[in-house]
């Protein structure tokens, strides 16, 4: 390759790859941006896997959603495992969302009404036959911290109820934006 | 060590640059340097990598700490710069004859690609499929590999993308294992032609014997061991018959025996460990013993590798078969009489050989 091939390629790849990664972070800010916020209870995990390196496991209360909630049941080897599973929310009394629908692969039908949405998740558990809960993982079920916070993080998610805003995007796609306890903001998440 | 190559490359630039060759010969001749002159890996780049990889592993466990003292945006922008510094400053060192610090350039910038994925994986919270994020990083290293021609970067896309096969294995109980890895294997193979990286098809062939490995342990039918055995066969076979074509097409040098050898083991070896206790368990050892011997005599003179590959099988598998067929009867000072014994012979016959095999010297292919 003679000198100016070679840049114009080095500079190519670079250009595709910071590219790349600048869409990533476009995506991400658009949802944070754009999306509809939804409220959920945070739920502790196991509490021996709570904490992993420099992140909280954490669950909500839309992690487990019943088997009378979906509109029909698998029928693949796997049960279901794996598969995407949309999952319909609607704002409860305390003004946090709950689960009132769920179907796998598609949206729940009919469309949502007003104040409803559909969140975007992958089934991690298998619908056996005497299943009644159903295990979601939506993509936000980590919360990351600076090195050697996460220990105080963990034992307070263990003492009182937290609550997480959510936004989600039109195509169900969830996105953490901010950590409550009770009235008061711990994190929010700038856009950038 | 500047390196033989380095020094005929800049003579083949001044002597372009002055008329006396033009570009096509230039090229030609540049190649040929490239292939031929570098074969032995020089002590410099060998530490240049390390030190790549040190870097490397320094940008992603500062990333993984999560320091606040920088803004993340800031750390965003650290990081794209080292990804277009690595990789034009790659291209300068390549076009001044430092080629194993432009590649190890080019291998921290891959690193920084990695650690960016990972950085905004933690800026947003993301949970969930570790293995996109590798497949991801993988697949922009082999597009940089690609474009850039660099033997490095294929390597590294070649590591990725078997962690991320090794991944989806250990990950889930229920093994479950990408059938799209045969893909991937095959894409990082023709790449490896074109990026002139002979590593990179070895780390290819090992990682397709773990595939089938897990292959077998996901569903645990006797096919997978008899298509792995017969493909190593075949492998062999052609490499014996047509060694023209063999090296044409598949590229593995002198190290191809070596490769059929690994992957007639592996194959073997998942049949012993299955047939434990069973009565084909003796008929297969056979076989193995069989094939060690049989590659011994047709190949071993060619290379040493493959020598000390099969005396190294050889006595793992005595030492198995004691295991399996006489452990019980015998007492391990028994076991210790016997190795000794066994050891002793294996040492006169193996010394024996070697004097008898090493006649005149051999040229090596590049084997890592």
């Amino acid at each position: 390759m003679n000198r100016r091939t070679l840049f114009i390629a080095a500079g190519a790849v670079a250009v595709l790859q910071i590219g790349f990664l600048a869409s990533m972070i476009a995506g991400r800010a658009s949802i944070l941006r754009n999306g509809q916020e939804v409220l959920l209870s945070v739920q502790p995990v196991d509490p021996r896997d709570l904490l992993r390196g420099d992140y909280v496991t954490i669950g909500y209360n839309i992690s487990s959603v019943s088997t009378d909630l979906f509109a029909e049941r698998p029928q693949d080897e796997r049960n279901g495992r794996d598969r995407t599973v949309f999952v319909r929310l609607k704002p409860g009394e305390d003004g946090i969302w709950e689960a009132v629908a769920a179907r796998y692969d598609q949206k729940p039908k009919p469309a949502p009404a007003d104040g409803e949405l559909d969140i975007r998740g992958i089934a991690t558990s298998s619908w056996y036959d005497e299943a009644t809960l159903i295990n979601v993982s939506y993509g936000i079920e980590r919360f990351y911290v600076p090195e050697g916070e996460g220990r105080a993080i963990e034992a307070n998610l263990r003492e009182r109820a937290f609550t997480m805003k959510v936004a989600v995007a039109s195509d169900g796609a969830a996105q953490i934006k901010s950590l409550h306890d009770g009235e008061t903001m711990l994190y929010a998440e700038p856009l950038y | 060590m500047a390196s033989y190559a380095t020094k005929v490359k800049r003579d083949i630039a001044r002597w372009r640059e002055a008329g006396m060759i033009d570009a096509a010969t230039a090229d030609a001749l540049s190649l040929d340097v490239e292939r031929n002159g570098g074969g032995t890996i020089s002590f410099g780049s060998i530490l240049s990598m390390m030190a790549a990889a040190l870097f490397a592993a320094a940008i992603l466990i500062f990333i993984a700490a999560n320091w606040e003292a920088i803004p993340r945006l800031a750390r965003v922008a650290m990081l794209f710069i080292v990804i277009a510094a690595g990789y034009l400053g790659g291209a300068e060192m390549k076009l001044r004859g430092r080629e194993a610090f432009g590649e190890a350039a080019w291998v921290v910038a891959a690193a920084a690609f990695g650690a960016s994925i990972a950085l905004i994986g933690q800026m947003y919270h993301m949970s969930g499929d570790e293995r996109q994020a590798i497949f991801v990083w993988c697949a922009g290293t082999a597009l940089a590999a690609a474009v850039l021609r660099s033997g490095a970067l294929t390597i590294g896309a070649v590591l990725l993308g078997g962690a991320w096969m090794v991944m989806h294995a250990v990950d889930d109980w229920a093994l479950q294992l990408p059938s799209a890895y045969l893909a991937v294997a095959a894409v990082l193979y023709l790449l490896s032609f074109w990026t002139r990286s002979a590593p990179a098809r070895h780390l290819v062939l090992l990682s397709l014997f773990l595939f089938a490995a897990f292959l077998y342990a996901r569903d645990e039918t006797f096919v997978v061991p008899i298509v792995l055995i017969a493909l190593s066969v075949a492998l062999f076979a052609f490499g014996r018959l047509q060694p023209t074509q063999a090296e044409r097409m598949l590229g593995l040098g002198s190290a191809l025996p070596v490769q059929a050898l690994v992957g007639f083991l592996t194959g073997v070896g998942i049949m012993q460990v299955e047939l434990i206790d069973e009565q084909g368990f003796l008929a297969v050892s056979i076989v193995a013993f069989a094939g060690i011997i049989i590659v011994l005599l047709l190949a071993g003179r060619e290379s040493r590798t493959l020598r000390w590959l099969a005396y190294a099988a050889f006595i793992f598998q005595i030492c198995f078969i004691y295991l399996v067929m006489l452990g019980t009867m015998l007492g391990t000072a028994g076991f210790f009489v016997v190795g000794g014994l066994v050891l002793s012979a294996l040492a006169f016959v193996i010394t024996r050989l070697e004097r008898r095999l090493s006649g005149p010297p051999v040229v090596e292919g590049e084997w890592l």
